[in-house]
């Protein structure tokens, strides 16, 4: 037993050393003030300064936080009444078929939407930029909200819904004191999955985006494809801080709101 | 319940994003696929495919694929199983978890650096007598990244299903007497294939269209279909072979679901009835 | 008793961690061939007893034996002892069939073998036709079956069942009863049983022992151990009693409040503050002058064989009798009982003092 529990420790271990150290690896080399990631020469952070003078890079920095934010939030929106349609569609069949269009993006590889949607901008004639990037950014993130959202609309007791009616409520009011508290952590969680995507995704950007507009993720490939610069390094470095931060906020919200579940639907 | 106007007024968003966003992008690719560069209507892309060049590349794809889902699996499992037995699991597992939330392309560049000709790989060989090896480019760093990148994919699922899994089923196999690895393959392993399964259809369909780990660590090489679809838009600028290629893609996608679908008997066979 | 018993607990410890023990130094023997139940409140231990039978965990200190050999480091699956769970633990991708056949198949056994016991034993619990089914299209009580199935096809020398009945309701877990106890007879196997329930434990049982907060508080056949409980803990988990606090006048005398009553106790301490145990169907409802105590009627319940009635006493003591006849609610009236009915319990009394006593008795009574 001693023995068998020790090499699963130590294999433990090595699955969590391999997952993390390229990523130390990378902020390690962020402090070298040698040009490249191989010899380490002294401490710097001449590489974090020249994140930050960069304004064309704080520019795209600001761009993919804009396009995360909004089309997370315009994605939730949309995405939660997709959901309320979708549980309270009587035709089971429908009901059926719309959950399965829905789950297309989700499954479908980031070039095919990439390609297709390329095609589509180009034929209604939507200039590719932010207003491309955006959309799409919308429009794959729309399916993960509703998979976030549904669950707890099917877990709610739908006699909530009629002890509400009964005590009087208008129908949005049941939806605005009743409905909404009541499916918050999946909106919650929804939100913070959409904004994940949006911020990780590269393909279907990389395929959407113009000349004049990019996200983090797309510079990133054309920088690491000219070859290795420190200053990605350094932003790896910030990036890692603000990910994780997101992480434990998240961890919170979602611990929160785990355990009262009525505590929403009393409000 | 909803009056239909109510009903209809706030869907209005959501379906418009169906038809436009589902159902209208896959129609324009499957329509693209009968155009060839100059506009004309023809069967040609669909011939294209069957060539050598194109069946050559649909395999060597595939191949890719099975080598990193196998890879990936291999690793996942005990991984996940090991999970299920520390004290703090579900710490343990968001520690997993965090990894693939750091930007993709940053971890992908990492491993540029690692397996450079200067890395720290290569520095490691180099003390053991090695001479400095290319190691980037080559079909053993792709397999190896790729699988770097989707093992928290192919570990949830399994760590999800192992994690329903009812102990005593496991107590009443040893009490028949069966050993650990006949608990293991007769009882375990049966009852989370559905997380397998799970963890097979997160890491294959998207192996078979990766292209960006391909242009950054296996060099220029078009060996994957996606890498095929994303040079016929971009590089080449012909859709229809590109939107050809994508047609394909979505069948072999269909096709692994397919396979890989859940079937009904197992969905609630953890056991807890 | 010359024969070597089939287990021995021999100081057997149990421990998780540091604080939490859940057995301390437990010494038993087990007899061949007869049904014993482990009985007593959840997390008295009696489940982990279980389970160091079955081999899914270890002691942390003391020794176990089966058939005389130690086998604290044997393995479950080298154990010749089979286990019903709580919960069935029926695999549910196997049908009926593949789940009774488990066992014999990780034996390694002949296709027609196999199929000759599976039937058989099928046929034992009376599910014979039901080898093709799925288990989720089993009910609660045919589950039931099968595991027991899936436990006996492998001729075991032990079976363990742990709260098999819980999950039953009341009709069915009164008929499983009969059933379990017939087929142990049946078979003529050891079959250990552990529930909290203690109806269950006296209805079934060659032999129970009553555990608490990791200790055997008393062992013994069901009559032994409802007539004589060794003290409050007993007394108060079997079955329903009336627990006052007395004091040993002197041989055959002990006095509850202000009133002396007869008893059969003998040899203790002059004077010995000791606790008291009537069963409510020993006291009997008779009219204030006639009855050995007053006591006046608080509530008054028809349970369908009897009444049950909440009767309080002058020092405030609250006596439960159950009685076929009726009283008046807010009347006064006797109670009667004959010097047997009363229990005297000695405080911290072991189990060997307490048997020894009661032994002692017994010759005595024999020789008056």
């Amino acid at each position: 037993m001693e023995r068998t529990s020790k090499t699963a420790k130590l294999y433990l271990a090595l699955i969590f050393i391999i997952l993390y150290a390229p990523i130390l690896y990378l902020i390690f080399y962020s402090f070298n003030s040698g040009g490249s990631m191989s010899n380490f020469e002294s401490f710097t952070w001449e590489h974090y300064g020249a994140v930050f003078s960069d304004t064309r890079l704080i520019m795209i920095l600001i761009n993919t936080v804009i396009v995360a934010l909004l089309s997370a939030l315009l994605a939730t929106i949309i995405g939660v009444f997709g959901s309320l349609g979708i549980v309270y569609m009587r035709n089971k069949s429908i009901r059926n078929s719309l959950l399965s269009l829905n789950n297309v993006l989700i499954v479908s590889p980031d070039v095919v939407i990439g390609a297709s949607f390329l095609i589509l901008f180009t034929m209604i004639g939507v200039k590719l930029g932010f207003a491309s990037v955006l959309i799409s950014h919308i429009a794959f993130s729309i399916p993960i909200v509703v998979l976030m959202v549904l669950p707890k609309l099917q877990e709610m007791n739908s006699s909530l819904i009629d002890a509400a009616a009964d005590l009087g409520a208008t129908k949005g009011e049941i939806l605005r004191r009743v409905i909404i508290p009541f499916i918050k952590p999946g909106i919650f969680a929804g939100f913070f999955m959409a904004l994940t995507y949006s911020l990780d995704d590269f393909a279907v950007t990389f395929f959407v985006t113009g000349n004049g507009f990019s996200t983090l993720s797309v510079e990133i490939y054309s920088m690491a494809r000219a070859g290795i610069t420190l200053t990605i390094n350094a932003l790896s470095g910030i990036i890692f801080i603000v990910t994780l931060l997101l992480v434990v906020g998240y961890y919170f919200i979602s611990q929160r709101g785990k355990s009262p579940v009525g505590m929403g639907v009393r409000k | 319940m909803q009056t239909k106007n109510t009903k209809t007024f706030y869907l209005i968003p959501y379906f418009a994003w169906i038809i436009l966003f589902v159902i209208a992008p896959i129609a324009l690719i499957a329509y693209y696929s009968l155009f060839d560069l100059s506009g004309n209507f023809t069967l040609d892309n669909y011939k294209n495919f069957f060539t050598s060049i194109y069946l050559k590349l649909t395999l060597s794809s595939f191949w890719y694929a099975f080598l990193i889902t196998l890879f990936s699996l291999l690793v996942a499992y005990p991984t996940a199983y090991l999970l299920t037995k520390t004290k703090h699991k579900q710490l343990w597992l968001l520690l997993i978890i965090i990894p693939s939330w750091i930007n993709l392309l940053l971890k992908t560049y990492a491993f540029i650096g690692i397996f450079g000709l200067y890395g720290p790989i290569n520095a490691f060989l180099n003390v053991f007598g090695f001479g400095e090896t290319q190691i980037l480019f080559t079909d053993f760093s792709f397999i190896f990244v790729s699988v770097y990148i989707f093992i928290p994919f192919m570990i949830l699922p399994i760590f999800n299903a192992l994690d329903k899994l009812n102990p005593s089923l496991i107590d009443a196999s040893r009490d028949l007497g069966a050993s650990s690895w006949t608990t293991f393959s007769k009882v375990i392993f049966p009852l989370t294939t559905n997380g397998v399964k799970a963890g097979i259809q997160a890491v294959f369909i998207p192996s078979l269209s990766l292209f960006m780990i391909t242009r950054l660590i296996a060099g220029n090489k078009v060996i994957t279909l996606g890498t095929a679809i994303e040079q016929q838009f971009l590089v080449t600028q012909n859709w229809g072979m590109g939107s050809t290629i994508a047609v394909f893609l979505i069948i072999f996608m269909v096709i692994v679901m397919i396979i890989t679908g859940q079937r009904d008997k197992g969905a609630n066979s953890n056991g807890k009835n | 008793m010359s024969e070597t018993p089939i287990i021995r607990f021999e100081n057997v410890t149990k421990h998780y961690d540091a604080e939490t023990t859940v057995l301390t130094d437990i010494n038993f023997e087990l007899e061949r061939g007869k049904f014993y139940t482990l009985l007593g409140p959840s997390g008295c231990g009696k489940t982990t007893i279980l389970r160091l039978i079955a081999g899914f965990m270890q002691p942390s200190s003391g020794n176990i034996y089966f058939n005389g050999k130690l086998i604290n480091n044997v393995p479950a699956n080298e154990r010749q002892v089979n286990t019903v769970f709580q919960d069935y633990a029926l695999f549910p991708h196997l049908n009926v069939f593949e789940n009774v056949a488990f066992g014999l198949r990780i034996k390694k056994l002949g296709k027609k073998e196999i199929e000759e016991k599976v039937l058989e034993a099928l046929k034992f619990v009376n599910l014979s036709g039901y080898e093709n089914r799925e288990i989720a299209e089993m009910s609660g009580g045919q589950r039931q079956r099968v595991a027991i199935a899936r436990a006996i096809v492998n001729d075991p020398e032990i079976i363990l069942l742990d709260e098999p009945l819980s999950a039953l309701d009341l009709k069915l877990r009164s008929e499983m009863q009969y059933e379990l106890r017939e087929l142990q007879q049946r078979l003529g196997k050891t079959f250990i049983f552990v529930t909290h329930d203690q109806e269950e434990a006296l209805a079934m049982s060659d032999e129970i022992f009553v555990l608490n907060a990791g200790n055997i508080e008393q062992s013994g056949t069901p009559m032994d151990i409802y007539d004589e409980p060794i003290n409050r803990f007993v007394a108060d988990f079997i079955g329903e009693s009336n627990i006052v606090s007395g004091t040993m006048v002197a041989d055959f005398r002990v006095r509850i409040g202000e009133k002396e009553f007869e008893c059969v106790d003998q040899g203790l301490n002059p004077n010995e503050n000791v606790d008291i145990v009537i069963r409510p169907e020993d006291l009997e409802i008779t009219s204030v002058e006639k009855g050995k105590m007053k006591v006046k009627v608080d509530t008054q319940l028809f349970r369908g064989v009897h009444y049950e009635l909440s009767t309080y006493d002058d020092e405030g003591n609250e006596w439960l009798v159950h009685s076929t006849k009726k009283a008046e609610v807010g009347a006064f009236i006797g109670l009667d009982f004959d010097p047997e009915a009363i229990h005297v319990m000695r405080l911290n009394e072991t189990e060997e003092e307490f048997d020894k006593r009661l032994e002692s008795y017994g010759e005595d009574a024999y020789a008056n």
